[in-house]
């Protein structure tokens, strides 16, 4: 799982699945963590703890807490795994 | 009255009926009477004040239970499985001269170099020359047990005649136990659930169908259908996998037990109601305790399944009131509860009054069944947000791959304290951790989703089946 389709692909399964009620509409890779409706610190550590689950790496602190979008979450993952 | 007198008026009543069968062997009322005097009078000789007893289920062991307190010595009970280092600081604490053991025992303690109080195995007690009427002293204390629970410091807890005289009492007029009863008790004797088992048993003058263990499910049903037997105590794990027998053979087997005694461990669901309905004519029953207020609770299970989650309600002549101020903590005061610990005065610090703080947590409801929620040490707190980990157990078993779990919390720097989980899964599960972490989304807040996630071979817990949180945080 390594192209970055695949990494996406990844990434919005894990949004949506975190996100429950949220929308294909709803959902950008800009979007920023304050325009979504439920993105507290709790949602933080559940995306964060999926996303070192599913892809097998590990955040540190700073880049666990400095994540406030899709996008830098793919970067951060992408930086993991290259 | 103390076990004695029971044990000496049954031998008079019921003098050829057996009291015990184990294995190959069987001892009737007048047998174990005899037996018992003999042991007693031998172990007098010794002047020792307290004795270690450590065996395996066995007769010797209950015949070296009540020999050591007819000749008025307190009985240290000691699991078999126990390191070195906890039997020498236990030995120390309860100043015991003298071990008596099992041959199993012996091969395995006899080579513990810290050990260095006389070890004498049952065959060694050999009968007294003669048997003279002799004064035998009394003492208040029948046994004393450490027990660490599932918390972290073991405690002695001496418990008196009259606690268990009060909880045996309880207990027969509660579950309506009778001569008539034959009592199928897999149960380690040396943990008060199943020694209580023992004191309900001789005090009644029924029979005990005494195993070694609970491990072979076939063997426990073929003794309750040859004994025909009419109670049953068990561990609720061992309950839940006897629900994996088809259910008519369970109906068939089971179709003269009017009693199922179980502990507090949480039951599942499940299996109350598979029991429920295997039980054509007879009930599931639990209760609440501790070794330091055994049996301060009954529940026995009916047709309502409305408090399916309830330990019950509290014993006659036992009150229970819950701490608003301290997590809700669980405080219990009648004649079950002990009055100090055993030489240890920060511990007596939980006995005020004479109620007992438990260190468990729960509510009463309007007709005070009592729910019991977990340790006040276990709650996890993330972020203020207070989870109670059987919660988030519960939700991980629902995962077909899921043999067992356990949740406890651990350090974080930005929530004070996260989840993490100990996962069994079955052998060639392909289960992997996002499976785990999606279903935790769908099925819990989202301050209860697990942080971390281990895959682990085995999880540490009582005897009871409790988990032993404090050894995995």
């Amino acid at each position: 799982m390594n192209t970055n389709i695949e990494i996406k692909d990844e990434i919005k399964k894990i949004f949506f699945a975190v996100f429950q009620n949220m929308n294909e509409q709803e959902f950008s890779w800009e979007k920023q963590q304050k325009d979504f409706k439920n993105w507290d610190s709790f949602a933080q550590l559940n995306l964060i703890t999926l996303v070192e689950a599913k892809f097998d790496i590990s955040f540190s602190l700073d880049e666990a807490t400095e994540i406030k979008s899709a996008n830098e979450l793919f970067e951060c993952i992408k930086s993991h795994l290259t | 009255m103390n076990i004695i007198n029971y044990l000496e008026n049954n031998s008079k009543k019921y003098p050829e009926k057996n009291a015990i069968i184990f294995e190959n062997e069987k001892i009737s009322y007048k047998q174990l009477y005899n037996r018992v005097q003999n042991f007693s009078i031998t172990i007098s000789e010794l002047n020792k004040e307290v004795i270690s007893l450590i065996s395996e289920n066995s007769i010797s062991f209950i015949i070296s239970y009540l020999g050591i307190i007819k000749s008025g010595h307190i009985v240290h009970i000691v699991p078999p499985e126990i390191s070195e280092t906890n039997l020498d600081n236990q030995i120390k604490s309860a100043n015991s001269e003298l071990i008596i053991c099992s041959e199993n025992v012996f091969n395995n303690i006899s080579k513990y170099s810290k050990i260095k109080t006389q070890i004498l195995k049952f065959s060694e007690i050999k009968s007294p020359s003669k048997i003279d009427k002799i004064s035998l002293k009394e003492n208040p204390i029948a046994h004393l047990i450490f027990t660490s629970g599932t918390t972290s410091i073991p405690k002695g807890v001496g418990i008196s005649h009259t606690m268990l005289e009060f909880t045996t009492k309880n207990i027969v007029n509660v579950l309506g136990h009778t001569s008539s009863d034959i009592d199928i008790l897999p149960l380690p004797l040396y943990h008060s659930f199943g020694l209580g088992c023992v004191y309900t048993s001789i005090t009644v003058g029924s029979t005990i169908i005494l195993h070694k263990d609970a491990s072979n499910l076939q063997n426990l049903l073929n003794s309750i259908k040859k004994f025909k037997a009419t109670t049953f105590a068990a561990i609720p794990a061992t309950l839940t996998k006897f629900i994996k027998f088809e259910n008519s053979d369970l109906k068939n087997n089971f179709s003269n037990i009017r009693l199922i005694i179980t502990n507090s461990t949480s039951i599942p669901k499940n299996t109350i109601q598979t029991f429920r309905e295997i039980l054509v004519n007879g009930n599931l029953a639990t209760y609440y305790g501790l070794t330091e207020a055994s049996r301060s609770t009954f529940m026995i299970f009916q047709e309502d399944s409305s408090r399916d989650n309830s330990v019950g309600r509290p014993a006659p002549g036992v009150s229970i009131k819950i701490d608003d101020n301290s997590n809700n903590e669980i405080l219990i005061k009648g004649k079950n509860v002990i009055s100090k610990y055993w030489k240890n005065e920060n511990a007596d610090k939980n006995i005020i009054d004479e109620w007992l703080r438990t260190g468990d947590t729960g509510f009463l409801d309007n007709e005070n069944y009592l729910f019991l929620k977990v340790r006040k040490d276990d709650i996890i707190n993330i972020g203020g947000e207070k989870v109670i980990p059987m919660e988030v157990e519960e939700i991980v078993k629902q995962i077909p791959e899921v043999i067992d779990v356990a949740a406890f919390g651990i350090e974080n720097e930005i929530f004070g304290q996260v989840i993490k989980l100990h996962v069994i899964k079955s052998k060639e599960s392909n289960l992997d951790k996002s499976k785990i972490l999606i279903h935790c989304i769908k099925n819990l807040e989202k301050f209860k989703i697990p942080n971390k996630i281990e895959f682990v071979e085995k999880i540490p817990k009582t005897s009871y089946g409790k988990v032993k949180r404090f050894m995995l945080k």
